[in-house]
């Protein structure tokens, strides 16, 4: 069980998402930065698939009315426990009673709470991630709030566990979308050689970024199926990154698409960030994810 | 559209090609989402492309669609034509409001795709003076159940939302039900006709 002392800028409960449904109008979701709540998840014993918490920016404070094995992952919240200091990317024990209190974060923006036999919120269409803009999924279909009791399932294993899990932070590496030829030269060259600012209204539907206007050249466009990472582009030339949430299908032409390997990437920018694209080859992408993938294999050092 | 999708332009032989790909169920194929005349297939990252996809593909557009697909639903959706763009409508299709309803309920409407909310179907089948563009400008917030037209399309809101199509009707016939076994009334392919309530 953990109780909400007091909530956070918006935390939610997350997991790996609900995929099968995009057809029915449902996009996937999930957590933003995927692999730091799997990872999180291995810390504490759990199935990599089990449902944590994905905080924003400034994280709550929670009790842990019987104690728990806890592990935190992604952005640092400066999480403490009483007088101690909690390291992200370890294993962690709660004392009965004791309360996990979250600063606000100095870099990044999202972190993950993993929590040993996962939080047991009842699953919608297969999967516990919230999905805020329908209010199904996660706990009640909404962010948490002071008061809320989460219920947790049993603890499996216990091991002791490090985490080393490399970032990139070199450009957002890019594949060329649908419209791409119907963009103007001037604006494919822009999008590569000049760097793009997230804007204020970044969030799990899509981060809008702002940055020199791109062209698009081609006519009115019926909708398409798109996907989390595909960078559109609106009537103002500004690009929008489509996010976790966002809709299954869109009107905006689609010049690029973020690879997967670099999508998890797309959870920590926050307002203000700068970032950067590069293109990359199909054979260079799936390349990409099976490093992503040895790194995840290898991302854990467990105590003997 | 990136690693993790393929975008097939197919024009009007996408929901064909859908229906035809679900039946497949191909290898490494995880999602198909058909939209309007286009289909992505969401693969697993870092995968080749599905063994006997280009096979596959050159059937259906070639017209040799192999077996039938399943019989679709038929969908009879009760509608009161009370939306607050009704009259205007009309008037934009040179009928009265009374000959508009008529005229709607006459038509058997088909679900092209779903998108822009879970359950929100894309119905086609509307003749040309009904083929309007979006609002200039968008409400803010459109009742759920609410029954509207915009760009060739009849669609039906399953929750509220800010919305810029014509309003014509309403309907209490839920769409959308994230706790039951088949979330969305209407499927691809799916026939719908309205019936005056």
């Amino acid at each position: 069980m953990i109780e909400v002392l007091k909530p956070g800028l918006l935390d939610l409960v997350m997991d790996q998402g609900r995929p099968g449904f995009r057809a029915q109008g449902v996009p996937e979701g999930g957590a933003a930065d995927a692999p730091a709540l799997m990872l999180a998840n291995r810390l504490v014993g759990n199935p990599e698939r089990a449902a944590g918490l994905e905080l924003l920016l400034r994280g709550p404070a929670l009790r842990f009315p019987e104690g728990g094995r806890i592990a935190l992952s992604g952005a640092d919240m400066r999480a403490r426990c009483g007088d101690a200091m909690l390291p992200r990317g370890r294993t962690l024990e709660i004392p009965p009673g004791g309360v996990l209190e979250l600063a606000q974060a100095d870099k990044g923006l999202r972190a993950y709470l993993a929590v040993a036999g996962g939080i047991e919120a009842p699953p919608v269409l297969g999967s516990r991630a919230t999905f805020l803009p329908s209010g199904f999924g996660g706990w009640q279909g909404r962010a948490l709030r002071a008061g809320d009791m989460l219920p947790t399932g049993a603890p499996q294993g216990h091991r002791q566990g490090v985490l080393t899990f490399p970032r990139a932070k070199s450009a957002l590496r890019i594949l060329p979308g649908p419209q791409l030829p119907a963009f103007a030269d001037a604006a494919l060259q822009a999008l590569t050689a000049r760097t793009f600012a997230v804007g204020p209204d970044a969030n799990r539907l899509g981060l809008r970024l702002a940055g020199p206007a791109l062209a698009y050249r081609g006519g009115e466009l019926a909708s398409q199926a798109v996907l989390p990472g595909a960078i559109q582009v609106p009537p103002d030339g500004q690009p929008i990154i489509l996010g976790w949430d966002g809709p299954v299908t869109g009107g905006y032409p689609v010049l690029a698409a973020v690879i997967a390997a670099d999508l998890p990437r797309l959870g920590q920018l926050r307002p203000g960030d700068r970032l950067a694209f590069a293109f990359v080859t199909l054979a260079e992408a799936q390349a990409a994810w099976r490093k992503h993938e040895r790194d995840l294999d290898e991302a854990i050092a467990w105590a003997a | 559209m990136s690693d993790r999708g393929l975008c097939l332009a197919a024009g009007s032989a996408s929901l064909a090609l859908y229906q035809r790909l679900l039946e497949a169920r191909l290898p490494g194929v995880a999602e198909l989402v058909p939209a309007d005349g286009s289909l992505l297939l969401v693969l697993a990252p870092g995968a080749p492309l599905p063994a006997g996809l280009m096979t596959l593909l050159e059937e259906v557009l070639d017209g040799h669609s192999g077996a039938p697909g399943a019989p679709a639903s038929e969908h009879r959706i009760a509608v009161r034509f009370d939306g607050d763009d009704l009259a205007e409508v009309a008037a934009r299709a040179g009928q009265a409001a009374e000959s508009l309803a008529r005229l709607l309920c006459s038509l058997t409407l088909r679900v092209k795709f779903l998108g822009f909310q879970p359950g929100f179907a894309y119905l086609e089948g509307l003749p040309a003076q009904l083929h309007l563009p979006r609002r200039a400008r968008p409400r803010k917030t459109v009742p759920a159940g609410s029954v509207a037209l915009a760009g060739g399309y009849c669609g039906i809101y399953p929750a509220a939302g800010p919305g810029g199509w014509h309003l014509i009707g309403s309907t209490d016939v839920p769409l959308f039900d994230p706790a039951a076994s088949r979330p969305t009334r209407f499927l691809p392919g799916d026939l719908v006709r309205l019936v005056a309530a």
